[in-house]
């Protein structure tokens, strides 16, 4: 009987006659003690009744005994039970609403009873109260600056964006990265974020995305930048749109000088167009929050960066050293009831909000500058706002929601005295070159309003602009922003023509967000929500627009366009989008008018299925080669195993008999290892119909060099690759430049696998029938009979793979015995490392474990809303890919078979790689 | 599905080497679709199109539909119109007009540091616009 179950019975019988039994011991003899009473039960040491009654009976202990017995039975239907509330006791009819509450609802004989529980009640809850900390009223936890104090103190680990509150009361928040973020809302709304997506647009706050600032002169930034990046996979920071600032551009970037190994991470990088008179030029860097820390460390040793430059630069002061003015400050002037506890919080964590980032401790420098090359490294992180728009009418939300800014000439100069070095619009508005440029900005952002489709655009295009408050016309209802083509369209034909040809001149791409001065100054002299709210009280028509626009409301910010689909053929254009980049503060300002425009907000996993519908590999996700790609796949395993362990054993799937290696984590490494050993032996035997399986050796070998794998990205191979995945002589498909690439062929293939050993190529994969491929699903080789039933049905449905055989299972099963005299120590250590249904460490040959050959695993996988069926993304080894490739028949080059972890069945899947 | 999609026409040749520039076509412009329009395109199959274009007429809620074809899709809209035309037993009739449509390529130069910018190039692909209406249209439509 478990501890609960006796307690429960303890409780029980906590009234009842425990034992009834007289004692009778003084009595006859032993032998007849246990007859002389009645007993209660069945006893155990008893044996059994008596098998013949009594001879005789004492009439003295007799009587004794069944007076002991009526006693006890009196006083067992006395009492009330125990475990019963008082109003239990009442029959039904009784009983009413609220007795517990006043007992004058119950009957008379029963309230002495309720009222002794009640007291009893009451103690027990003051008593666990005064244990507790001494809780403020909710009215003084509600209080705005006990709010503010309660907030920075939950941020104090995770920090928290701009627009935390209103996602936490709308989202599953998850901490990630040091951020408080959300992951995806609570309502059901997968397939309206995905049309949110696909017709109209979706809206994302990416401001946890960490900004490095480089200053310095061109050439020596680019002398540095340029051993970070390599020409063969593609752009660099050096190409010339990029560098004129009109575009943004996004690369991979590699440890100095060691490019095809030791990837760092994606980056996008936007440069500041040149400033007349200037030679130092201002570069961003947009990273990823688990690359930063790589990256920043890489950037100051290429840069020779390393003195750390304390809180104030020699430029600019920084703004570190100032704490958001209202919110610090009404933290401060909270009249508090218990000093003691206002002194302890309020000195550091107000501070520590404006100062939020959850990828660096608060005491560590954030500028780094060099005496020798002159360069300043600035991390930005949290001082900028991004958000981004994804879909077709993204720009049509923007141009609804922001309007250009007002100038305020006649304002200014009636107050010129007050307000000359405070605000920097007015300043601006004297300078009449200034405000012709932001003329021209504004009509460039008129001409916006007559496109109909964001990815009409020059991808990248960057346009910058300054805006009127946007809080300051918001709509009273929610509106759905649409496109007003026609209207526009007489007016400004040329101009739109203009700016989707040519994108947006050079000159229109400054702004004053690359400022800090201005960037500090628009967030210190922000209008509190409470002023704003006081103006619209006065207004006489409710729901009309604010005017006068005050002087501070204007803000300097950067429209930068993101591309959609470019790669291949299928869905061009989708997903593209603008970013919305503003200074720190402002990020509600513009993220609540935004949501009135009728977009839908998404989520983590919404940025997830964006990427994967627009087929681009997300950043830790998809880069297994990366720190941070490795380190996401440690925390991946850790939350799917701990995920499988919630699972009853026997509703687990069992991963062993299922022929399944690795349903958790990837050995990448081992699978490029084992390829490169069986691509070796074909190499040497020079015949490739050789059974494949019996040449690995199960653990790599002496032979093999401890050289770590890498991810293919060279544009020219992938270009090659691609073509030869193509079938050549499928409907409909041609290839494009047939002049250019070379057919696949046995000594162009052994080429390129030469050059590429230990690598594995992104993929996009798609189904050709049903199915849905899961994460981590194994792609492998079809055997030439697989495709022969294929030729003979195009849906076919795909082999099958024979159920393998669990050889752990009973080694567990004989541990967990042997774990029950153990001891505790000994028993944990050794369930850790078996778990039912997984394969134990040491993996066995994982390309030849299965009556396929493995070829890779896939790092993400759906149904495709857009494309109709499966669509998976994930990585091939070069090759396996290319051996496969060659003992393909030509139409039917670029089948593979793909398998999900917790299935037997395979599909024929079509391979794309797209440059 | 009812994009307007660009058909790979190789009538246009490239005059730029093809090693140094990789070419990206964009998508033709859209315009404000009302529900009565069809774009007709080479991926979705004839059938499905046709039947479309058949329930819209059908449903009463239009007295005349567009359909409309660019580029290698000409025909087949042109198909569809002279389909729905012969099953409705006279009872439908056509209006066809042609007009050209800009496109605009993304010319991408491979080795983007010293083949300088990207360039960008209109081309023009004919397109018909096919008003399939009913003869005699009914005087109650207001």
């Amino acid at each position: 009987m478990s501890a609960a179950k006796v307690k429960m019975r303890e409780k029980k019988l906590r009234n009842q006659p425990s034992n009834v039994q007289y004692s009778s011991t003084h009595s006859v003899d032993n032998s007849d003690a246990r007859q002389g009473g009645w007993v209660r039960g069945h006893h155990r040491d008893a044996g059994g009744y008596a098998k013949e009654m009594p001879k005789f009976i004492t009439g003295g202990t007799f009587a004794r005994a069944r007076a002991a017995e009526v006693n006890a039975m009196l006083k067992a239907v006395n009492k009330t039970p125990g475990s019963s509330y008082v109003f239990a006791a009442l029959p039904k009819h009784m009983r009413r609403r609220a007795m517990s509450h006043n007992t004058k609802r119950l009957p008379r004989r029963l309230r002495d009873v309720a009222n002794r529980m009640r007291e009893k009640t009451y103690q027990a809850a003051t008593k666990k109260k005064k244990e507790q900390a001494k809780n403020k009223s909710r009215k003084a936890r509600r209080r705005h600056g006990n709010l503010l104090l309660e907030f920075n103190r939950r941020q104090r680990k995770n920090i928290w964006l701009e627009t935390h509150i209103w996602h936490a009361k709308r989202f599953h928040m998850v901490k990630k990265w040091g951020y408080c973020l959300g992951d995806r809302p609570t309502n059901k709304c997968y397939r309206p974020c995905y049309r949110a997506m696909s017709n109209h647009c979706l809206l994302q706050d990416l401001s946890y995305y960490c900004c490095i600032e480089l200053h310095g002169e061109e050439d020596k930034l680019l002398a540095a930048l340029s051993q970070l990046t390599s020409k063969d996979t593609g752009p660099t920071f050096a190409s010339a749109v990029c560098l004129s600032g009109c575009r943004q551009g996004s690369l991979t970037v590699y440890k100095a000088g060691q490019y095809p190994s030791h990837p760092l991470g994606l980056v996008t990088f936007l440069w500041r167009p040149r400033t007349q008179g200037s030679a130092l030029r201002q570069l961003w860097i947009w990273a990823h929050p688990t690359l930063k820390q790589d990256l920043l460390a890489e950037l100051q040793a290429v840069c020779l960066c390393s003195e750390a430059v304390a809180m104030v630069t020699p430029v600019e002061a920084h703004p570190t050293t100032e704490p958001e003015p209202e919110k610090s400050s009404e933290a401060k002037l909270v009249p508090g009831k218990k000093r003691k506890r206002n002194h302890k919080d309020s000195s550091e964590p107000s501070a520590k909000k404006i100062l939020g980032d959850g990828t660096r401790s608060t005491t560590s420098p954030v500028t780094w500058k060099s005496s020798l090359t002159g360069i300043i490294i600035n991390d930005l992180t949290m001082e900028l706002v991004r958000f981004r728009l994804i879909g077709p009418q993204s720009h049509s939300v923007l141009t609804d929601t922001l309007e250009a800014a007002t100038r305020c000439e006649v304002l200014c100069k009636e107050q010129q005295p007050t307000h000359t070095s405070s605000l920097w619009w007015p300043e601006l508005c004297k300078d009449e070159s200034r405000m012709k440029l932001h003329q021209q900005q504004a009509d460039l952002f008129h001409t916006l309003k007559s496109i109909f489709s964001s990815s009409e655009l020059t991808a990248g295009t960057v346009l910058s602009l300054t805006v009127d408050d946007p809080r300051l016309n918001l709509p009273t209802k929610k509106v759905q922003a649409l496109p007003c083509v026609q209207q526009a369209e007489e007016v400004c034909e040329e101009k739109r023509r203009e700016l989707t040809l040519r994108g947006v001149p050079e000159h229109c791409c400054q702004s004053f967000l690359w400022d800090q001065s201005v960037r500090n100054s628009v967030t210190d002299n922000k209008i509190p929500e409470q002023t704003l709210n006081r103006m619209r009280r006065e207004v006489l028509v409710p729901g009309s627009r604010l005017s006068p626009t005050p002087l501070q409301g204007r803000v300097p910010i950067l429209l930068v366009h993101q591309p959609g689909k470019q790669l291949g053929t299928e869905r061009t254009g989708w997903g593209a989008g603008w970013d919305l980049l503003l200074p720190k503060g402002w990020g509600m300002a513009f993220w609540v008018p935004l949501v009135y425009r009728g977009v839908r907000v998404g989520g983590l996993n919404m940025s997830l299925k964006h990427n994967q519908n627009k087929a681009t590999p997300h950043f830790p996700h998809d880069y297994p080669d990366c720190p941070a790609g490795v380190r996401f796949q440690d925390e991946q395993e850790a939350e799917l195993l701990n995920k499988l362990k919630r699972r009853p054993p026997a509703k687990r799937p069992n991963y062993i008999k299922l022929g399944c290696l690795a349903p958790l984590r990837c050995p990448w490494q081992q699978l490029a290892e084992e390829w490169e050993l069986i691509s070796r032996d074909l190499r040497e035997e020079k015949t490739h119909d050789g059974p494949v399986e019996q040449q690995v050796s199960p653990l790599g070998g002496a032979t093999v060099k401890p050289q770590h794998f890498t991810v293919l990205r060279s544009r020219s191979s992938l270009r090659l690759l691609s073509c030869w995945c193509r079938p050549s002589s499928s409907k409909g498909q041609r290839l494009r430049g047939v002049g250019e690439s070379s057919p696949l062929s046995h000594s162009a293939a052994s080429a390129l696998v030469e050059a590429h050993r230990m690598s594995v190529v992104w993929v996009r994969l798609s189904l050709l029938s049903k199915g849905k491929p899961e994460l981590h699903a194994m792609l492998c080789a079809p055997t030439a009979e697989d495709l022969r039933l294929l030729a003979k049905e195009q849906r076919a449905n795909g082999p099958q793979e024979p159920p393998h055989k669990d050889h752990f299972k009973s080694r567990i099963g004989r541990s967990k015995k042997s774990q029950k005299t153990a001891s505790p120590a000994n028993d944990t250590s050794q369930s850790s490392d078996l778990v039912i249904g997984l394969w134990p460490d040491p993996l066995p040959s994982v390309s030849s474990h299965c009556s396929r050959v493995m070829l890779g695993w896939v790092t993400q996988g759906d149904f495709s809303l857009s494309a109709g069926c499966g669509e998976a993304l994930g990585f091939i080894t070069v090759s396996g890919l290319i051996h496969t490739l060659i003992k393909q028949p030509v139409e039917h080059r670029g089948t593979l078979l793909l398998r999900n972890p917790a299935s037997l069945h395979y599909r024929f899947i079509k391979v794309n790689i797209e440059v | 599905m009812t994009d307007p999609r660009n058909p790979d026409s190789a009538s246009q040749a490239i005059e730029m080497d093809p090693v140094e520039y990789t070419l990206r076509k964009r998508l033709p412009r859209k315009l404000p679709k009302r529900r009565n329009d069809v774009y007709v395109n080479m991926k979705t199959d004839f059938r499905a199109q046709l039947a479309r274009c058949q329930k819209l007429l059908e449903g009463g809620a239009h007295r005349e539909i567009c359909v409309h074809g660019l580029g290698l899709a000409i025909n087949r809209a042109i198909n569809i119109a002279l389909q729905l035309q012969a099953s409705s037993q006279g009872a439908l009739q056509l209006a066809a007009n042609t007009s050209t449509v800009e496109l605009v390529d993304d010319l991408e130069p491979e080795d983007p540091d010293e083949a300088g910018e990207p360039m960008t190039r209109t081309r023009n692909n004919s397109a018909i616009h096919i008003k399939v209406f009913t003869e005699f249209p009914t005087p109650a439509k207001g």
